[in-house]
């Protein structure tokens, strides 16, 4: 009996492992991610506020949700501004971050291993802490940023950086850039260490400057690194929600809302959940040329792993 | 290349100086926990505090539902941990050392999963949580978090599993044992630095998310710690002393694990998903 139980379990036992195994990847994979898709569509084609909300009732509105959307001229205000905060993040990131990977592999062998440090300590940092943290040093009455400037010979004595939309969104930036130049300075550095020595010498011993030995050898190694990183910032860039959110909550005068933060307020503030729904399915879909093209090349670069 | 002493000079002092300036806001949110309220307020900052003192922790952890926020969190992140780890361990095993139809598209999946904008589908989540009976329970935050925290798991420990020989397990089934047999007592005790490292980055993911905290948790006894820490400004004014040691005692156990892991983490796609 437990002889014939192991035979019958036996071949169609093992051919079926693999899947009991990744059964419950699976299915929570598929469920986790397909089921707010799907929600958000359908959300989005009805009105669904408080009182529906409460009531449970499903009102069908067709695309009145994009229409509303789509003809508010602030909505496409905080789009084109959200498209300017991503694109200035990731280029100011992607240069510092650069810049820094070029330095560190240039500075002394103390200074390299102290700056590694403090950028692995700033990567650590939550992004929650990190907005608190920020929001001290330009604090307008006791925030050392204003003493400093001041005593330098400007005159930032209680000077709120937090009054205007421009000077909000520069420290936003500040915190975002600040956060993420580690990461991005770190895995470059590791590229490019990854250059051997003896092709610098080559390149070096032929007389080349600076300049040429960085794009006959540095850039081939980093490009797809510089790529990968890219992608990942336009997309952690675009999504940006504590930061903003937790340095005015969008303010002042609504000056610094983004699309994360217009779907937030038009949801969770005013209960406008078919709205909300419908401002995140034009997010997801500005997004996703951007996502395809990245996951292409992940996938890629998993087909020369897989085939390895 | 052949430098000139003056441009190793400049070159250094530039980097003393990108020192300085990453490392000021750590610094100055520590030494400002442990100022003296007079130092904190005063007109000139000091850059060294004058005395040091532990009021300011005090007032952070004798405010009302600190230990509420406290048990949310470690209870939201351990979930999260242990959710993940069982879930990936599977997973990760079946793709490492098993041949099967769908594997590649299976892995491709676990990409698209690991990108995917879900803050952008917050709303649809908060109502598919409305219908579940789970808005404001902490089950919301544990799923949510373990969605974030699977893919990358699923990936790291998959190159963890392949890089044990197979010639191990085999010898133990040569010996005797089933193959879950053999994963189990060969494959398993071999896993641990993979598992602490992928539970470290689900645990620091689960105890920093704050967005998905926000939303999905009304209650102020059921929040986390994010949000207490968000809480600081609006209802303190100006205590800076206070919400800095909250802020220094919220980052202090993430700052830990970060290093102990850090380096186990740093490669390809890894080293992305471990961002904020």
């Amino acid at each position: 009996m437990p002889g014939q139980l192991a035979r019958s379990g036996g071949p169609g036992d093992t051919r079926a492992l693999p899947y009991l195994l990744i059964g419950p990847a699976l299915f929570a994979m598929v469920v986790m991610l397909g089921w707010p898709v799907v929600s958000a569509v359908v959300i989005s084609l009805q009105q669904l506020d408080l009182a529906q909300f409460f009531s449970g009732e499903t009102v069908w509105v067709g695309f009145d949700n994009y229409r509303e959307i789509l003809t508010d001229s602030f909505f496409w205000t905080v789009t084109a501004r959200t498209v300017v905060f991503t694109v200035v993040n990731v280029l100011l990131t992607m240069a510092v971050g650069l810049g820094v990977a070029l330095l560190l592999g240039r500075v002394g062998r103390p200074l390299r291993l102290t700056l590694s440090a403090v950028l692995v300590v700033v990567w650590a940092i939550p992004q929650i802490t990190a907005t608190v943290v920020f929001q001290w040093l330009f604090d307008q009455q006791f925030g050392v940023v204003n003493h400093v400037l001041t005593s330098l010979g400007g005159d930032f004595r209680d000077h709120s950086w937090f009054s205007s939309g421009l000077s909000t969104f520069a420290i936003i930036t500040l915190i975002v850039v600040w956060q993420a130049v580690p990461f991005v300075a770190l895995s470059l550095y590791a590229a490019m260490t990854a250059i051997p020595a003896e092709l610098r010498e080559a390149v070096a011993a032929d007389g080349a400057g600076p300049w040429h030995a960085y794009w006959a050898i540095t850039w081939p190694a980093i490009k797809s690194m510089v790529m990968v990183l890219t992608f990942l910032s336009v997309i952690w860039d675009f999504k940006a929600f504590t930061q903003i959110y937790a340095v005015r909550g969008g303010g002042p005068d609504r000056s610094t809302i983004t699309l994360s933060l217009y779907a937030y307020i038009e949801g969770i503030g005013k209960n406008h959940y078919g709205v909300a729904a419908a401002a995140s399915v034009v997010m997801v879909l500005l997004l996703l040329g951007l996502l395809a093209a990245y996951l292409r090349l992940m996938v890629r670069s998993l087909d020369e792993d897989m085939t390895r | 290349m052949r430098r000139s002493r003056a441009g190793t000079v400049t070159i250094n002092a530039v980097g003393v100086v990108l020192i300085c300036v990453f490392a000021f806001p750590v610094y100055w949110m520590v030494s400002t926990a442990f100022k003296p309220t007079i130092d904190i307020l005063g007109y000139e900052p000091n850059l060294w505090p004058s005395a040091l003192t532990m009021e300011h922790f005090h007032t952070a952890v004798t405010r009302p539902l600190f230990f509420d926020y406290v048990r949310n969190s470690l209870l939201v992140a351990t979930s999260t941990v242990l959710l993940s780890a069982a879930v990936a361990l599977l997973a990760a095993l079946a793709v490492a050392r098993m041949q099967w139809r769908g594997r590649r598209g299976f892995l491709t999946l676990v990409l698209i999963v690991q990108t995917a904008p879900f803050e952008a589908l917050m709303i649809p989540m908060f109502i598919i949580y409305r219908d579940l009976g789970l808005l404001d329970r902490l089950p919301a935050l544990v799923l949510t978090y373990f969605i974030f925290t699977l893919p990358f798991t699923v990936w790291t420990l998959r190159s963890f599993v392949a890089a044990i020989p197979a010639d191990l397990e085999e010898a133990a089934m040569v010996d005797g044992c089933s193959r879950v047999g053999a994963y189990v007592r060969v494959v398993l005790p071999l896993l641990w630095p993979g598992l602490i490292a992928t539970g470290i980055f689900a645990f620091i993911t689960a105890w920093n998310e704050f967005l998905f905290a926000l939303v999905i948790m009304q209650t102020e006894d059921r929040q986390t710690l994010p949000l207490w820490l968000s809480s600081f400004r609006t209802a303190f004014g100006t205590d800076w002393g206070g919400t800095m040691a909250a802020s220094t005692l919220f980052t202090l156990p993430v700052l830990v694990f970060f290093l102990a892991v850090q380096h186990k983490l740093v490669s390809g796609l890894g080293a992305g998903a471990v961002k904020g």
